[in-house]
């Protein structure tokens, strides 16, 4: 019989995670003739990252698109993935996402009631300041930078120097604006949608973590479908990671040119003398002996 | 049946009267917190990352419990425009209507509380390091007490018992 | 089906007079029983419905005014406010409205400005010979000025739900002059009400006397500057803010008035957990129905429902208008935002109007909606804090709704008033 799979995502439309899951829908449509279709859910409107990650363990929606980061606490592996300057380059992050190591990170999402499809590009992200733009390391000390609420990213941040200041992404624009934070850090795509270059101009290239994205589906929906069915998703889902590579740097492009004539001020700084920092953060994170040996599997990818 | 509901009353009086102290002292708790958060963040340049979690945990105790205490005082927000103007025989059908499903409510609340807690058990919160699972306390303690409180009215409503003196709706702030 | 269900458990439930939040807690959960989705999902948007921080503001705010009614600094601010303008036919209403502008400049929240102005006016209104339907009604419908002059969550939200692609800074500056307009519609509003039900003007009591309750009511004016200097210099934002109203207004109390004992300080918590808790948990609720709306994609339906009655952009603006004032009536204000600006936009974009424009009339529209039951957040916490019934209130609301809808029209069909400011600035 016919299957629509929902699917949630934060991003409005047009965003490069909504239009591939969108693109694998269409493949996935006409592989089957029309039998099974994703429905995606987008801006949110099913609730945060958080909140759709429960919906989809409990089987309330069948699909989901979220960052690594929001998995930390659930699945531990994803937490090798954000690590701080773990990947040298987009290139050797796609190399290890593509190989052995991605499937078993997507494996490891089982045990909690999801099936790990895909890794989808999140780009790189970067500190962005309001007054001192930050030219070196010793530039972020002290300098109260919003983070995400979660325990690698306060201490990455404590690790740079800086006093993080965990803060729901809806208060970040005004409280730059009035200074209750002196800068935050994104990627290039979100540094221009949030509209924060305008009241933080200077964005440093520090590219501090390429944590990419994940789409998982519910393995109540999962296990509702037939082995055919199941190879044909996740086919599907394998495909439509190159149309994502694509609409994403394109994407990237475009925010970075936007943000450029808008009159942002784009420093290049010393990779090495911040990533020399993040001794500290490794020790703490990658303390169990299996996620040390992901790690080094990781870093040995060519 | 009478009996019975005025043996356990002065237990529910005093339930009902714990949970607003305690959901008082949350809104005290609270207010310390968010201010320590603003005097770290700014005068001690150290921003605490544990106070908006710890917060926000307090607000849902807070509300559900303080939702619970309402349920029995019978100070929740209602249109009552069509009631207002029905025989007092269809009233009461009315208002048992109305508490009874709202026993159901609370004990569904309970009920998918645990759930929730048991499913997301695994997760840890961030920050705090609780279980994710202790996020839907205040679900499981708040939908057992409104369930209680609805039931408590709707049995009162039955048997014709006027509301005992001690929860006689006070004059709001 | 599903729709019958949600809106027609929901308006069954009302009508019996079931409490609101559990109107729309119950008609979830029917409608996910009949959907046969795991009913877990109501209760999780419950849950996340009350993990907000911005929601702190609203029992801070009334808290803070509750500590400010009783311990003595909200009668002096009161005294030298009538002093001033006490003389003008019904002048605590004008005060009241002044007082919200100002106090919107400080929050985004209109539920804390009603609960902030509302604590601090009413009472001293209602001792007046003020009637309490008068001062809740002027109190609501001021607050909802607080959204329009910046700074304002609501359009930040709305900015992100449009695709990112609207300036937050443009929505602000566009906000003001709209804000500005429904103060004076308001206000004179408030004066026609006034005279007609004849309402005291008190002889005009001297400069020096007027001067002395300057000097009476310093701390309470005091509290004002350190909010606004707070939030504009980064100490605090708008959220916490609330918290150090509630601080201040203790120490106050304790320390310099010395009004404040004991008994008084209980019963002034016990007072905000009372009236607070219900209304969070309205909101709680209406974060489930909400998630079900969006589920059942109720908007997309309006939306094919609109394309089929006109072509001319001056009807389908009307006719989104109206929409908006029907939904505003079930939803709250951010699931609103959050529903209706990616559906909506697209829609008035293809007839040429300005997405800031939008931003504007979209949050009049909504604002409006929190005054109207039955999920009305900004008019229950007005009722809660003057102690009136629902109904009460609706009776004698419509000039005010008048008002803000001669408003609404004309922020609609003029976009200048919107427009022009932000590119005063480009
Ligand atoms: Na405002
Ligand atoms: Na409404």
């Amino acid at each position: 019989q016919e299957i629509t799979l929902r699917s949630a995502d934060i991003h409005p439309d047009g965003y490069p995670t909504v239009d591939a899951v969108k693109y694998m829908g269409q493949l996935l449509s006409e592989r089957t003739n029309g039998r099974i279709k994703i429905e995606v859910m987008n801006n949110g409107v099913l609730g945060g990252e958080k909140d759709t990650i429960e919906q989809t363990r409990f089987g309330v929606i069948d699909m989901n698109r979220v960052n690594a980061a929001p998995f930390n606490n659930l699945v531990k592996e994803t937490m090798v993935l954000g690590m701080p300057f773990l990947f040298r380059s987009t290139e050797h992050m796609h190399n290890t996402v593509d190989g052995p190591i991605g499937d078993e990170i997507l494996a490891a999402f089982e045990p909690h009631g999801l099936i790990g499809l895909a890794f989808y590009d999140s780009g790189a992200r970067s500190f962005y300041t309001t007054k001192k733009p930050i030219e070196k390391l010793a530039d972020l000390k002290g300098l109260k930078i919003r983070v995400q609420q979660s325990d690698l990213w306060i201490a990455m941040m404590q690790a740079f120097g800086a006093n993080p200041t965990p803060m729901p992404m809806g208060e970040v624009y005004s409280s730059l604006e009035t200074g209750v934070v002196d800068g935050a850090e994104n990627n290039w795509p979100s540094y221009e949608s949030a509209r924060h270059f305008e009241v933080a101009k200077n964005y440093s290239l520090t590219e501090h973590s390429l944590n990419p994205e994940i789409l998982v589906i519910s393995k109540t929906s999962w296990d509702k479908l037939s082995p055919e069915d199941q190879t044909l998703l996740r086919q599907a889902a394998k495909d439509s990671v190159g149309k994502m590579r694509e609409l994403w740097s394109a994407r990237e492009k475009a925010s970075e040119e936007k943000v450029r004539a808008a009159g942002a001020n784009v420093i290049k700084v010393n990779k090495e003398e911040f990533s020399a920092a993040m001794g500290p953060v490794y020790d703490q994170f990658v303390s169990d002996p299996k996620l040390k040996d992901l790690l080094e599997r990781v870093k040995a990818v060519k | 049946m009478r009996r019975f509901m005025r043996t356990i009353r002065p237990l529910l009086g005093a339930l009902s009267r714990a949970s607003l102290y305690i959901a008082g002292i949350g809104m005290v708790a609270m207010t310390l917190i968010v201010g320590w958060q603003v005097f770290a963040r700014y005068v001690l340049n150290d921003s605490p990352s544990w106070s908006e979690p710890l917060a926000l945990h307090l607000m849902a105790w807070f509300i559900m419990l303080g939702a619970a205490v309402g349920v029995r005082e019978s100070v929740h927000l209602g249109l009552d425009v069509v009631r207002h103007v029905m025989k007092p025989s269809v009233q009461l059908a009315m208002d048992l209507a109305s508490l009874g499903l709202i026993v159901v409510f609370g004990l569904a609340m309970a009920y998918y509380g645990l759930l929730l807690s048991a499913g997301t058990w695994t997760a840890t919160i961030p920050v705090l390091g609780w279980p994710g699972g202790v996020d839907f306390f205040p679900l499981v303690v708040g939908g057992a007490m409104i369930a209680l409180f609805a039931a408590e009215r709707f049995i009162d409503q039955f048997l014709g018992v006027e509301l005992a003196a001690d929860v006689v709706v006070q004059e709001m702030a | 089906m599903a729709y019958t269900i949600l809106f027609g458990v929901f308006t069954l439930l009302m009508l019996i007079g079931t409490p609101i939040a559990f109107c729309l807690g119950i008609a979830s959960f029917a409608t996910v029983l009949y959907l046969g989705l795991p009913p877990v999902v109501v209760f999780q948007q419950l849950n996340s419905g009350m993990n907000v921080f911005a929601m702190m503001a609203i029992p801070f705010f009334i808290f803070a005014g509750d500590l400010m009614v009783r311990g003595g600094i909200a009668n002096r601010l009161i005294q030298f406010a009538a002093g001033l303008v006490g003389h003008l036919r019904g002048g605590l209403g004008q005060v009241n409205i002044v007082a919200s502008t100002l106090f919107g400049g400080i929050s985004g929240s209109a539920v804390a400005d009603a609960s902030a102005v509302g604590g601090l006016m009413i009472p001293q209104m209602a001792k007046r010979g003020y009637d309490r339907d008068y001062a809740v009604n002027v109190t609501v419908n001021a607050a909802i000025i607080a959204l329009m002059v910046p700074p304002s969550h609501n359009m930040i939200l709305y900015s992100i739900a449009a695709g990112g692609n609207v300036s937050v800074a443009d929505l602000f500056t566009a906000g003001i002059i709209p804000g500005l307009l429904l103060a004076l519609a308001l206000m004179v509003t408030a004066y026609v009400v006034a005279r007609r039900r004849g309402y005291p003007s008190e002889p005009f009591p001297g400069f020096a006397k007027v001067f002395y309750y300057l000097l009476a009511s310093f701390p309470g004016i005091v509290l004002i500057g350190i909010i606004f200097g707070g939030v504009r210099s980064g100490v605090f934002t708008a959220t916490e803010s609330s918290c150090i109203a509630v601080l201040y207004a203790f120490l106050v109390a304790m320390l310099v008035y010395r009004e404040l004992d004991w008994t008084g300080f209980v019963e002034a918590v016990m007072g905000a957990v009372r009236t607070t808790a219900m209304v969070l948990l309205v909101i709680g609720m209406a974060a489930s129905f909400g998630w079900l709306m969006a589920f059942l994609q109720v908007q997309a339906l309006m939306i094919s429902a609109i394309g089929a009655i006109s072509e001319n952009p001056i009807i389908v603006l009307l006719v989104i208008n109206i929409i908006l004032l029907i939904l505003g009536t079930f939803m709250d204000m951010a699931p609103m935002v959050i529903i209706c600006t990616p559906v909506l936009l697209p829609v008035v974009k293809a007839f040429g109007i300005d997405p800031v424009h939008f931003g504007v009339v979209m949050i009049l529209n909504a604002g409006i909606g929190l005054n109207t039951p039955p999920v009305g957040t900004v008019l229950f916490v007005g009722c809660a804090v003057g102690g009136i019934s629902i109904r009460e209130a609706m009776r004698t609301i419509w000039p005010f709704f008048g008002a803000s809808i001669a408003v609404l029209m004309a922020v609609t069909y003029i976009p200048a008033l919107s427009l022009w400011l932000p590119s005063v600035f480009k």
